[in-house]
């Protein structure tokens, strides 16, 4: 009994009845393009999920531009100039500029709390030399991970986690910061990201503390690497005369390098996928070849009884291409399974496995799947369909 | 009309540059309705004449005629739709589609042809064959006969104009021979010409005429004619007789190797003329046949 559907595609019913015929051989054939559309899927999905596993914790890196004195200016970034940032960056966009002073501090309770032993303004014992930072207003681009940062931030000290960690300082403690003892109102919320102003080891002033004027660099966060790329581009441009009185230095060409290399990695981790693919190519080349071998009297039955070349073509093309097809859906399924485990374990989500970009990659395996199988049925189709009727029908 | 018909029909070989002449001249002509059937030994050319008026194959020299027209020279596609049309083959080896049952081997032919008749035409043919509680049966769930008929069935799907069998019976047994006969008879009987090339002898007692092949000439034109097989034989003239059997043999004995390996093999394993035995090879000259027929007779 035909049914309606093959009646209409009669080609595909005979396949389908052909590849029914060899079950074992059929099923190895197509088993080789799921393995090769899985590879191909999932190793793409392995390095869009690393990409993106990275993307995420490079952070705000390629968001933030970070304005620095240039060559020609006098070491610090005047007000002036710190304004004109300010007009140029649009909406959305948060200035945070901020002082630097390289100073001995001291950390500890007993140590320089008191201040006692040695004389103002002396280090006190375990004093060190370091950059300490004074911004207006850190609430912009730090948060806090014990006690909070005031706002507006008028005194205290905020420190970063790893110095916390490394002094066992916690808010309400004091340290010493050039000799005057400081209170810390805050520990900071470690950054995952590796932005221009890591927040560990920062010790962070409120600005007022500082008499200099001018500021030693200015941050410009931006909503996404592009606005930084154009904010970058136009601070350069606006401010830079003729003279290099600011250096501005943006991320996103970096950001932009990362993806572009892991585009790169992910075309090779497809190619190593491609390579199985090629193999089930070849393994179906072989079935077929048989096939036609095996088939050769019938094949020259059906030439015999009116059967044109292209008929027989059809039917031997189908039969690839249903190999690939059925190899190719297992494959895509497979795949998915493939890519949930690996977002699992990588970014912690199985789910992410079912973004849009991933299923670019299982409908490209799936694609190169059946256009492996439609190629290498193409030769023993073709050999098929020219065997002359008297030739096969001689035995 | 003759509705197939060949006209002075030569076919060579040219293998390992070796040419060898399996068919030298061949005129044959039948009526449609006619039941014909080629007689002669291995190697006389009798496949090669088939394959040539079921258009599988083309003639060297000469010209295939289908109802009046010539299809020698048609291209493959032109060639098969021809043979669609007109042809139908009953194979020895059945050659029956496996995987298919009895009712889808019928319909085969018609496949591609999106004819919504074919499915109740391939009951009909498959009833009127005695088959029709068969339709759904695998090939091997079937006898010999029961698949030579369900190929004889599938050759009449496409109503062709002559069927063309060969060694239709050479895998029954006699008395399912008989009745796959019988049922060519009853083809014919609907102006289907029957063209079978057979060994068996017993398919003469059904046929309206027997033409013999020998040595890739045909009845009369035979060098070897000696009178005993003189003129087209007839139904009954086609009784085996001794004096014809033994050219017969003796020819075969002489070319089996050479023309019967030409048409039936590769080719590969043929021995070439001159490295049989003692028996002078019929090469283009004919005399070395008609030597042992002299002597016979």
């Amino acid at each position: 009994m035909i049914g309606g559907f093959y009646r209409r595609i009669p080609s595909l019913y005979m396949a389908r009845r052909n590849l029914s015929r060899t079950k074992v051989r059929s099923v190895l054939a197509a088993l080789g393009i799921v393995i090769g559309v899985i590879a191909i899927a999932s190793l793409g999905m392995f390095g869009l999920t690393l990409r993106y596993q990275i993307t995420e914790s490079l952070g705000d890196l390629g968001n933030q531009v970070l304005v620095t004195p240039g060559e020609d200016s006098d070491g610090t970034i005047s007000e002036r100039d710190l304004r004109e940032v300010q007009a140029v960056t649009g909406p959305g966009t948060t200035v945070v500029p901020s002082k630097a002073r390289s100073t001995v501090v001291s950390y500890g309770r007993g140590g320089g709390s008191g201040g006692g032993g040695g004389g103002p303004g002396e280090p006190s014992a375990g004093g060190e030399r370091r950059i300490v930072r004074g911004i207006e207003n850190p609430g912009l681009i730090y948060s806090a991970r014990e006690g909070t940062i005031p706002d507006p931030y008028r005194s205290g000290a905020l420190i970063g986690p790893a110095i916390a960690e490394e002094y066992d300082l916690g808010p309400g403690d004091a340290i010493s910061i050039n000799g005057s003892s400081t209170r810390v109102v805050a520990v900071l919320e470690s950054d995952s990201g590796f932005g221009f102003m890591s927040p560990s080891n920062e010790i962070i002033l409120p600005n007022r503390e500082f008499q200099r004027r001018g500021y030693s660099q200015v941050l410009v966060s931006t909503p996404s690497s592009t606005v930084a790329n154009e904010t970058a581009v136009a601070l350069r441009s606006e401010l830079n005369g003729r003279r290099e009185l600011v250096q501005v230095q943006d991320f996103s060409d970096v950001a932009d390098s990362i993806g572009q290399t892991f585009q790169a990695l992910n075309l090779f981790l497809i190619g190593i996928g491609s390579i199985s693919l090629l193999v089930a190519g070849v393994s179906i080349l072989n079935v077929m070849l048989m096939s036609t071998v095996e088939r050769r009297e019938e094949i020259g039955v059906l030439r015999a009884v009116g059967f044109q070349k292209r008929d027989v073509l059809k039917i031997m093309l189908s039969e690839a291409v249903l190999l690939g097809i059925v190899g190719g859906i297992a494959g895509a399924v497979f795949s998915l399974v493939a890519g949930m485990v690996i977002n699992h374990f990588i970014v912690g989500d199985a789910l992410l496995a079912f973004r849009p970009s991933n299923f670019v990659y299982v409908g490209l395996a799936f694609a190169f799947g059946v256009g492996t199988s439609l190629l290498s049925g193409l030769y023993p189709a073709w050999k098929a369909a020219n065997e002359r009727p008297v030739e096969a029908l001689r035995s | 009309m003759a509705v197939i018909e060949t006209r002075d029909v030569v076919k060579r070989y040219e293998t390992g540059g070796e040419t060898l002449t399996a068919l030298k001249g061949i005129d044959f002509a039948v009526e449609p309705g006619e039941f014909v059937s080629i007689m002669g030994p291995s190697g006389s050319g009798k496949t090669t004449l088939l394959n040539l008026l079921g258009l599988l194959d083309d003639p060297s020299e000469g010209e295939v005629l289908l109802d009046g027209e010539d299809v020698t020279g048609l291209s493959d596609k032109e060639q098969t739709r021809a043979r669609k049309r007109t042809i139908g083959f009953v194979f020895q080896n059945f050659y029956l589609i496996p995987t298919l049952t009895a009712r889808e081997n019928v319909e085969i032919p018609a496949l591609f042809d999106r004819d919504p008749t074919v499915e109740e035409r391939s009951v009909d043919l498959l009833e009127r064959m005695g088959l029709g509680d068969r339709l759904d049966h695998r090939p091997d769930e079937l006898s010999g006969g029961q698949k030579q008929r369900v190929a004889i069935a599938r050759s009449l799907i496409n109503e062709p104009r002559v069927l063309l069998a060969d060694e239709p019976t050479g895998n029954l047994d006699r008395e399912t021979g008989r009745q796959i006969l019988d049922e060519f008879v009853e083809v014919t009987e609907r102006d289907v010409a029957v063209i079978a090339v057979t060994h068996d002898e017993l398919v003469n007692e059904y046929v309206d005429r027997v033409v013999r092949l020998v040595d890739g000439y045909m009845g009369e034109d035979a060098p070897t004619a000696t009178g005993a097989a003189g003129g087209p034989p007839g139904g009954e003239g086609a009784a085996p007789d001794p004096a014809d059997q033994v050219t017969a043999d003796a020819v075969e004995a002489a070319v089996t190797d050479v023309v019967g390996e030409e048409s039936d093999g590769d080719g590969d394993e043929r021995e070439m003329p001159g490295d049989g035995d003692e028996t002078e090879v019929p090469g283009d000259g004919d005399e070395p046949d008609a030597e042992p027929e002299g002597e016979e007779s």
